[in-house]
């Protein structure tokens, strides 16, 4: 290309793009937030958006890999006073509102007493991604990296609500963790779920990887809750209640909701939208390698790896692009062995042939045909929540 | 005698070991200090903000309009319960209008 035809490409591209921002409700999420150079405890320097709260993400290359190492695992707690120590000893799990009989359970306890079970699920933010939204959407604007995939080692919460023996009356479990506001006044982060929601998957966890839980992951206990966004994973769990009927609660009632209608979404300003929890989290891909501006050689052998996940129905398929949306070819998924609630890894090799800016494309498809939209067709919601465009990333061959 | 002496000490040192944790003392939050900008109402901000967050709250929320704003502060009142008085509301979102705001009424 003759350098002048190459300006006036950009110029065309750049055109468009600006277009785009004032009439698409969604772009691609920010991707250049900076490390910190300051690292919390049990992590490595993650992206810091805040330090009280903390709230850490992590960098795009985390997701080349199907298990999301410990101290890479991104963090985000609501209140600003959390225990900075936890002694084991001391501390319980306490089961009580319409139960038989009200437990007052060790972590001991919970690992010599019960049956562990063990499973590998993603847990994402429901704000993931929210900077791709136009105009801004409230809160934190994260990047891509506020999900991570672990294997969880646990017990069954319905074992723990079975050995106190659940009252007939009982239609809700409420869960509250050790995480406590400035102001006495100020709502807990407490969660409810309806009994019927509660199945085998939901469990009470003490180990994150083979390890104990990071603190700043919930040590010593945090709820799991597969396929579900991470509000509902309670962290520092010390209180399971059993209530005959729905409480109300702020982080249920008023945030992490969405519009409830077919697009889940509304126009800015508009007025009395009716809502619903976030809950399930939907179809998504993220490619961990190669990162934006990584530079490669013309013609040189370039494998793309990412993961892809959804809310349990599994993942049939990944496509990538490298022609910009206009072709797609499946990539390679990696053998499903950690289940359907994990990230699955893709790989997708090729060979750049153009100098220049190179686009690389991802898109997953779920079992249930499920496809990850492109981001200029997501619609906006007031929170910003479930963002799941088509993952882009743009390399440079030389 | 010495041999249960010593079964029971290594029990003892089992028992331990069953107990290592990786942190046994307090953990620590480091302080990260945040780029603010100075001006009208910053006191307000300063004394009403910094009690429940950070100012990466207010820095990593993304330019928004005066009613974006306002509504934020309002939230943190109502649903937060923080006891922040009218006029300082007032002037909080002055300051983050004019500061982290994109010049946008609405």
């Amino acid at each position: 290309m003759e350098r002048r035809d190459f300006f006036k490409k950009s110029l065309v591209v750049a055109g468009a793009a600006a277009i785009g921002t004032s009439l698409e409700a969604a772009s691609l999420p920010k991707d250049n937030a900076k490390v910190s150079n300051i690292a919390f405890p049990q992590k490595r320097p993650m992206i810091t958006y805040s330090d009280r709260p903390p709230l850490l993400e992590s960098t795009r290359d985390v997701f080349s890999q199907a298990i999301t190492p410990n101290d890479q695992f991104f963090v985000r707690w609501h209140m600003p006073e959390i225990p900075t120590h936890v002694d084991l000893n001391t501390f319980r799990l306490k089961v009580n509102g319409e139960v038989k009989k009200e437990l007052s359970l060790s972590v001991d306890q919970l690992k010599h007493e019960f049956e562990a079970v063990e499973f590998t699920a993603v847990l994402q933010c429901g704000g993931n991604g929210r900077s791709a939204f136009t105009p801004i959407a409230g809160g934190i604007q994260w990047g891509n990296g506020a999900v991570g995939n672990a294997t969880w080692k646990g017990v069954r919460l319905r074992d723990i609500l079975e050995r106190a023996g659940i009252k007939k009356e009982a239609g809700w479990v409420g869960f509250n963790g050790m995480d406590n506001a400035s102001y006495y006044e100020t709502p807990n982060f407490v969660r409810e779920m309806s009994l019927t929601e509660l199945d085998d998957h939901v469990i009470v966890a003490y180990e994150m990887n083979g390890e104990e839980l990071p603190y700043l992951n919930g040590f010593p206990l945090r709820l799991i809750v597969p396929g579900y966004y991470s509000d509902s994973w309670v962290k520092m769990l010390s209180n399971l209640t059993l209530t005959k009927s729905y409480q109300k609660l702020f982080f249920m009632d008023v945030a992490y909701r969405i519009p409830d209608n077919e697009c889940e979404c509304e126009e800015p300003g508009e007025k009395n939208v009716k809502t619903k929890p976030i809950k399930k989290m939907n179809v998504k891909s993220i490619i961990g390698y190669p990162t934006n501006n990584t530079v490669v050689y013309n013609n040189s052998h370039v494998t793309v790896r990412g993961v892809a996940f959804d809310q349990g129905k599994g993942i049939r398929a990944v496509l990538v692009s490298v022609d910009e949306g206009k072709t797609w070819e499946e990539a390679i998924l990696h053998k499903d062995t950690l289940g359907r609630y994990s990230f699955r890894e893709f790989r997708y090799s090729f060979k750049p042939t153009k100098f220049g800016k190179q686009k690389i494309m991802s898109k997953a498809i779920s079992k249930s045909g499920e496809e990850q939209p492109l981001a200029e067709n997501i619609k906006w919601n007031h929170g910003g929540y479930k963002y799941n465009g088509v993952d882009v990333v743009t390399i440079e061959v030389v | 005698m010495y041999k249960s002496i010593l079964l029971a000490m290594l029990g003892a040192v089992a028992l331990n070991a069953a107990d290592v944790r990786e942190i046994r003392e307090d953990i620590e939050i480091p302080y990260i200090s945040y780029d603010i900008k100075m001006g009208e109402h910053f006191d307000a901000v300063q004394t009403n903000c910094l009690t429940c967050h950070s100012f990466g709250y207010v820095t990593n929320q993304g330019p928004q309009s005066k009613e974006q704003w306002r509504k934020k502060v309002e939230k943190m009142v109502v649903h937060f319960k923080a006891p922040i008085t009218d006029a300082d509301s007032a002037d909080i979102t002055e300051y983050l209008f004019k500061h982290y705001g994109n010049g946008q009424e609405k």
